[in-house]
């Protein structure tokens, strides 16, 4: 299947240090990829040049058929709950998605945004200030503005760091059913048993390099630790315990 | 696209009462400075065209100042309170997201404006400077206050940070204002002189000057005056420009 996510040697660096060495990533349509990593491995700053937000130092970035350095028509294509959760508090849930409906030049905004507050379990707190919600539903909101434009690929940076266990099955649901219908997801995470549950396909990056992608089985084999977690292949591969 | 910008910004500052709260102030300063004009020992003894002019000041100097506080914030509190990721994850173009911005900061001024007119209409009664006063503190104020915020979007853009945006663009008006203020005796010299020519603020006060107090109120008798403040509004316009181009927002975003 042609690859709607490519990567193909790209580094990025900030000043002497180097964030990004060499990465390569082929995603196929409709895949629910992970991509994991230790604090400070590079995760977000790949996830910020895969979705445009900065550029890389040198290598190819294809998404959805647009190649870097042309890539702001991707927006239209992509939805991402990206790791800062910044908000306007002082919006009410319902205009908060109405603002980026017309951002995004949305047919029949309204019915809209009803349709994704009730589908992130808000819609009876749509005509509440932000301000006044919890961190999951700040997260939750945070993923229905990710699919105001009906993405092809989502970009998911933590989407459940700090949720209870209620909120990260209700999110992790919510993904599942996603992909169901056929959105590509790459999803960013520390939640390892999350990851195993959720996705099909697992990259690890460390230290700005690529060390394994592939399906649990595939990682298990190429670390000879058959019939072990996500967690130990991730914690050989890494040499980290900080996980 | 700017338009949901510029309405978005409107909203937040009626929404948070940021922006009522700054014509309460504007309203308060127009109301103590026409109350001591009018019932001042000394200040009541000034010719009424000069009180005019005093007031078309204050106006244009309040409406100045509450704009470069207000703007300096305006941009940079998308990157400081996090939601330029979000944002420019949107199809929205930075052009657009700047326009918006200087309409939202431009209306603000148009509101502190409309907050004058009855202080305008009250100090002009008896003369038949009502429309020149009006039509002049409008033109001189709003391309003062487009030039200050073309210059703070720029520098906004540039640091990044509310704080060093606001400190720079005080420092800067006070710079420019001061001068404004000193007695035409220290302007003799050849070099205030030009500084004077140069300066947008003392071209404002100039050109009320020669509307209120010397009755001059044609815009060919004010064109002097005028123009040095259209060419600040140009290089700040090239200036603010030239950085939109140029700005990446690799660093703006968290952990960047």
């Amino acid at each position: 299947m042609k690859a709607i996510i490519s990567a193909n040697n790209v580094t990025k660096s900030y000043g002497s240090i180097r964030a990004i060495v060499g990465l390569h990533l082929e995603i196929p349509e409709g895949e629910f990829f992970g991509f994991l990593g230790p604090n400070g491995a590079g995760k977000t700053t790949t996830i910020r040049m895969l979705t445009s937000i900065i550029e890389p130092d040198s290598g190819e970035i294809t998404i959805a058929g647009h190649a870097y350095p042309n890539l702001k028509p991707i927006t239209s294509l992509i939805g991402v709950v990206p790791e800062s959760r910044g908000f306007y508090d002082w919006m009410t849930a319902e205009e908060y998605l109405l603002f980026f409906a017309q951002l995004y030049s949305i047919p029949n905004p309204l019915k809209k945004v009803e349709r994704l507050l009730e589908m992130v379990n808000l819609l009876k707190r749509k005509n509440s200030v932000i301000a006044t919600f919890s961190r999951g539903m700040k997260q939750r909101l945070g993923l229905s503005r990710a699919l105001i434009n009906d993405p092809k690929i989502l970009f998911l940076d933590e989407p459940t760091l700090g949720l209870d266990p209620q909120g990260q099955e209700e999110i992790q649901n919510l993904l599942k059913q996603l992909n169901k219908n056929g959105e590509t997801i790459f999803l960013s995470s520390h939640q390892l048993n999350e990851v195993s549950n959720l996705c099909s396909r697992v990259a690890i990056i460390n230290q700005g390099r690529l060390v394994a992608q592939g399906t649990i089985a595939e990682l298990q084999a190429k670390t000879n630790l058959e019939g072990s977690t996500l967690k130990e292949i991730f914690l050989t591969l890494t040499n980290n315990n900080n996980v | 696209m700017f338009k949901h910008i510029w309405f978005k910004e409107l909203r937040e500052r009626f929404y948070t009462w940021k922006g009522t709260l700054w014509l309460v102030i504007a309203s308060l300063v127009f109301s103590l400075v026409s109350y001591l004009l009018l019932t001042d020992k000394e200040l009541s003894l000034l010719d009424q065209t000069e009180m005019m002019w005093m007031l078309a000041k204050v106006i244009i100097g309040t409406g100045i100042l509450i704009v470069t506080i207000d703007a300096s914030s305006i941009i940079t509190d998308e990157f400081e309170k996090e939601t330029a990721e979000s944002l420019f994850l949107s199809p929205i173009r930075m052009r657009d997201f700047v326009l918006g911005k200087l309409l939202a900061s431009l209306t603000l001024w148009l509101f502190i404006f409309i907050v004058s007119i009855p202080y305008i209409i009250v100090t002009s009664v008896g003369t038949h400077l009502l429309l020149p006063f009006l039509f002049y503190v409008f033109l001189l104020g709003t391309l003062g206050v487009l030039g200050f915020i073309m210059f703070i979007f720029s520098i906004s853009l540039l640091f990044r940070s509310s704080k060093n945006t606001l400190t720079t663009s005080l420092i800067i008006l006070l710079a420019i204002a001061i001068p404004a203020l000193f007695p035409a005796m220290l302007k003799n010299n050849s070099l205030a002189a030009i500084l004077s020519k140069a300066n947008p603020i003392d071209n404002m006060f100039s050109s009320l000057d020669n509307v209120l107090v010397d009755y001059k109120a044609s815009l060919f008798n004010n064109w002097q005056f005028i123009f040095p403040l259209v060419l600040f509004c140009l290089i700040t316009f090239v200036f603010l420009v030239y950085v939109i181009k140029h700005f990446k927002l690799a660093g703006v975003v968290k952990n960047e």
